[in-house]
């Protein structure tokens, strides 16, 4: 493999991660409460 | 809690001007519509198809979709901050500056002072006004939230601050011109590379002027009119981080087969595919938002006009992936295949939430139910059927024409001449006029309840109390 | 958290914008428009050429006309060789457009005569009976004013000389508009390499045929006459009633065109078509 595609592969990989990285953060259990919160709140009366 | 006091009078402003701009520009779509059928129809050097096609494109993005932005944005602003305007001024300067540029890039457009270049044909002065414009907007939006208490924020706003700063830069970058005159300048960068910042920019106004704040919308619009909360917040999260990513890889698939290096073509090509998951993320969101609550699509005209709009969202994030992809965009591309495309984007989706929306905020900016809900009903049809017509007349124009471009004869020369495809094609141009002559006839609709709703006598105590009128 | 500060949320969607802009917007400068696609003959617009791109800008023609011919087999049939990076260079701004009510007009630079777009400008349909394209006769009243001009060369850096700027005066904006036509894609000798020689004996298929004769009569119509009349009587072009020519030679003349004396080619239509235009033209009707 040339550095090209090893670069490309790299990148790829680390786009996941990242993507991987914020479904694991946002959908984290602990933190599901805060999360969804805005939802409820957008509805009070105003 | 007390109420904070909200700005409404801004917002009725701001709704009304829109609608005029709307007007406009669906009226001068009738007019070039007509005009592609009748050349007799051009009255030179004015009143040109080539001078009032950018009149109405720029008049539906500028005038339309971004005057719908900044009423729409200014009042979900307060109420999701649950903070008043950071300044009403700044947001009185924000509109009469907002309709002297309107009203300079109509009149410079018509005079012929253009740079040519997509749904940025305005010169470098009026440039500035849009940027001073917009400026204005994005720091009474920021400071609104800035000043709100530390709380969550709702994916609403997430939207609208990427909007407000994705138009920022692609605006700017694709702006820069070298004047020659006040009224004449030459871009910054040449053939190729402008071609490929251009429609960087171009594809990507459509992701932040015509895809995010319509988002931002339905978002806040469609939980508020069936009164349950979106299906998960979580969701929305996700499809917003990948949205906004992955929209700026796919600007050369407009670029298709052209001389834009082969790479940037088919990155385009892949990420445009991609964008299907955060696209239909919002879609399946928005769906799933209805659980339990589908008998609102009989008895609730305004979820009816977003559920249509969101349906619009899913297909048009279906379609536009699929002429993405080289094969099918060299069969289909400079054809009619696309300007449908667009509209089904633009009549089907955006102003469908627009529509919504408006609706919606009706009653609280002016005090007083919506004069006619039948009537509503009745501009839901036309605008449905309208849009239906002008885009599935000219999807079959599309395909019927690159078939006879591509067709050949046995001694491989072509089989057809220009001509002989291009007059093929005004039947379906006429079925585009009728389409457009109905979805106009839907604004009238539109705009004649509203000025209905205005002139009625009794008012609702607990809205006009919230306003500042 | 980024959920509760907006300043810090905006800077990570800022960032998150700027990935793919970096990549497929600003990395692209590095190799577009450098030495490794320049193309020897490409110049710059003249005063006038570049007078009528501006007018063409004005008019707004790149909202139905492209300007560039894509790699594919149809496309390089009907408009000529595919275009290059390289031409384009002195674009400000590129006019690629994006739909195709007209025809491309990549490869348009001398495939007609200049009197035939003098006359097409202000009348498309004297020529193109049924074409929608608006007519655009005041470009023939309006005179060019020469310091606009060179004040235009001088914002673009591109050479001019001072002969080229007296030259303008007296010029109206419909011979700037036409200079321009005539440059478009004309700095590559494409025409030159894409003509076909014909091997072997050209016999005519369908000497005499009446059905052929007919045929021919009616492609007649639709391609010539409007340079050489409805009865062959000449106009843009020469009279085309008692010309003496072999078939063979006929057929030649209409397959390659006569670039020099401004006929363009017909080999697009393909054999079929050109031998019943030449059976038409030599039958004596």
């Amino acid at each position: 493999m040339d550095w090209a595609s090893i670069l490309y592969l790299g990148v790829t990989f680390g786009l996941f991660a990242v993507f991987a990285l914020i479904v694991v953060r946002t959908y984290n259990k602990k933190s599901k409460d805060r999360n969804e919160s805005a939802k409820y709140r957008m509805l009070d009366d105003d | 809690m007390e109420k904070p006091s909200y700005n409404t009078d801004i917002v009725r402003s701001f709704v009304t001007w829109s609608l005029v701009w709307g007007l406009v520009a669906v009226l001068v779509g009738v007019i070039v519509s007509l005009q592609m059928v009748n050349p007799d129809l051009n009255f030179g050097p004015y009143l040109t198809f080539g001078r009032l096609r950018p009149i109405h494109t720029n008049a539906g993005i500028y005038g339309w979709g971004v005057g719908t932005i900044f009423a729409t944005f200014l009042f979900m602003v307060q109420r999701l901050c649950k903070q008043p305007l950071w300044s009403d001024k700044l947001a009185k300067f924000q509109l009469w500056f907002f309709n002297a540029t309107i009203i300079a890039s109509a009149v410079t457009l018509l005079l012929g002072y253009t740079t040519s270049k997509e749904y940025h044909e305005m010169e470098w002065p009026i440039d500035v006004m849009v940027v001073i414009l917009w400026v204005a907007f994005a720091i009474n939006i920021i400071m609104t939230i800035i000043k709100r208490k530390d709380e969550q924020m709702y994916i609403s706003l997430w939207y609208m601050m990427a909007a407000l700063i994705g138009v920022a830069i692609l605006y700017l970058v694709n702006a820069a011109a070298v004047p020659a005159s006040l009224f004449k300048s030459y871009s910054a960068y040449a053939g190729t590379n402008d071609a490929n910042v251009h429609w960087w920019f171009g594809h990507n106004a459509v992701a932040m002027a015509l895809t995010a704040p319509p988002l931002a919308m339905f978002y806040y619009f469609l939980p508020k009119s069936t009164g349950v909360p979106i299906y998960s917040h979580r969701l929305s999260i996700i499809a917003f981080w990948s949205l906004i990513f992955m929209y700026l890889w796919t600007g050369a698939h407009h670029l298709l087969w052209t001389p834009v290096p082969d790479w940037i073509q088919t990155l385009a090509m892949a990420f445009s595919v991609m964008l299907i998951a955060p696209s239909w993320g919002s879609v399946i969101n928005g769906y799933l938002s209805m659980n339990g609550q589908w008998h609102q699509m009989k008895e609730n005209y305004l979820v009816k006009f977003l559920i249509l709009g969101i349906t619009f969202y899913g297909l048009q994030t279906l379609q536009g992936p699929m002429q993405s992809i080289r094969s099918f965009s060299a069969f289909i591309h400079y054809t009619d295949w696309v300007p449908a495309h667009i509209h089904m984007g633009t009549m089907g989706w955006v102003s469908m939430i627009s529509f919504a929306s408006i609706y919606f905020l009706a009653p609280r900016i002016y005090g007083r139910e919506i004069y006619s809900i039948p009537l509503a009903n009745l501009h839901f049809w036309l605008a449905l059927i309208g849009q239906l017509i002008w885009s599935i007349s000219l999807w079959v124009a599309g395909v019927l024409q690159a078939g006879m471009w591509n067709a050949m004869n046995d001694d491989g020369s072509l089989t057809y001449t220009f001509m002989e495809t291009m007059v093929e094609m005004y039947p379906y141009w006429w079925a585009r006029v009728i389409g457009g002559a109905i979805y106009f006839a839907g604004i009238l609709i539109f705009v004649y309840n509203l000025y209905m709703t205005v002139r009625k006598k009794e008012t609702i105590p607990s809205t006009t109390a919230e306003g500042r009128a | 958290m980024l959920e509760k500060k907006p300043v810090l949320f905006m800077i990570l969607a800022t960032l998150a914008i700027l990935v793919g802009t970096a990549v497929t917007m600003v990395l692209p400068f590095v190799w577009v428009n450098t030495a490794a696609d320049r193309i020897e003959g490409v110049t710059p617009y003249t005063p006038l050429q570049q007078e009528g791109r501006d007018i063409y800008i004005r008019e707004g023609c790149n909202n139905c006309h492209t300007q560039t011919v894509r790699p594919l087999v149809a496309e390089v049939l009907r408009y000529g060789d595919y275009s290059k990076s390289g031409e384009f260079v002195y674009d400000r701004p590129f006019l690629w457009g994006s739909k195709r009510t007209g025809p491309d007009l990549a490869r348009l630079g001398g495939k007609y005569p200049d009197a035939w777009h003098y006359k097409h400008m202000k009348s498309p349909r004297s020529m193109v009976p049924k074409t929608n394209m608006p007519d655009y006769p005041w470009l023939n009243d309006n005179p060019l004013d020469p310091d606009v001009i060179r004040n235009k060369m001088e914002t673009l850096g591109f050479p001019y000389d001072d002969e080229q700027i007296a030259d303008l005066t007296g010029k109206t904006e419909m011979d700037a508009m036409v200079a321009y036509l005539q440059k478009l894609g004309s700095d590559i000798p494409w025409r030159k390499a894409a003509e076909t020689t014909i091997v072997g004996d050209l016999t005519n298929p369908f000497p005499g045929d009446a059905a052929a004769i007919s045929a021919g009569q009616a492609i007649y119509a639709s391609n010539c006459a409007a340079c050489h009349g409805d009865n062959r009587e000449g106009m843009i072009g020469p009279e085309l009633t008692d010309m003496g020519m072999e078939d063979a030679e006929l057929y030649q003349v209409l397959h390659n065109g006569i670039p020099d004396g401004g006929m363009p080619g017909f080999s697009n239509l393909g054999s079929t078509k050109v031998w019943q235009l030449v059976n038409f033209l030599n039958s004596g009707q």
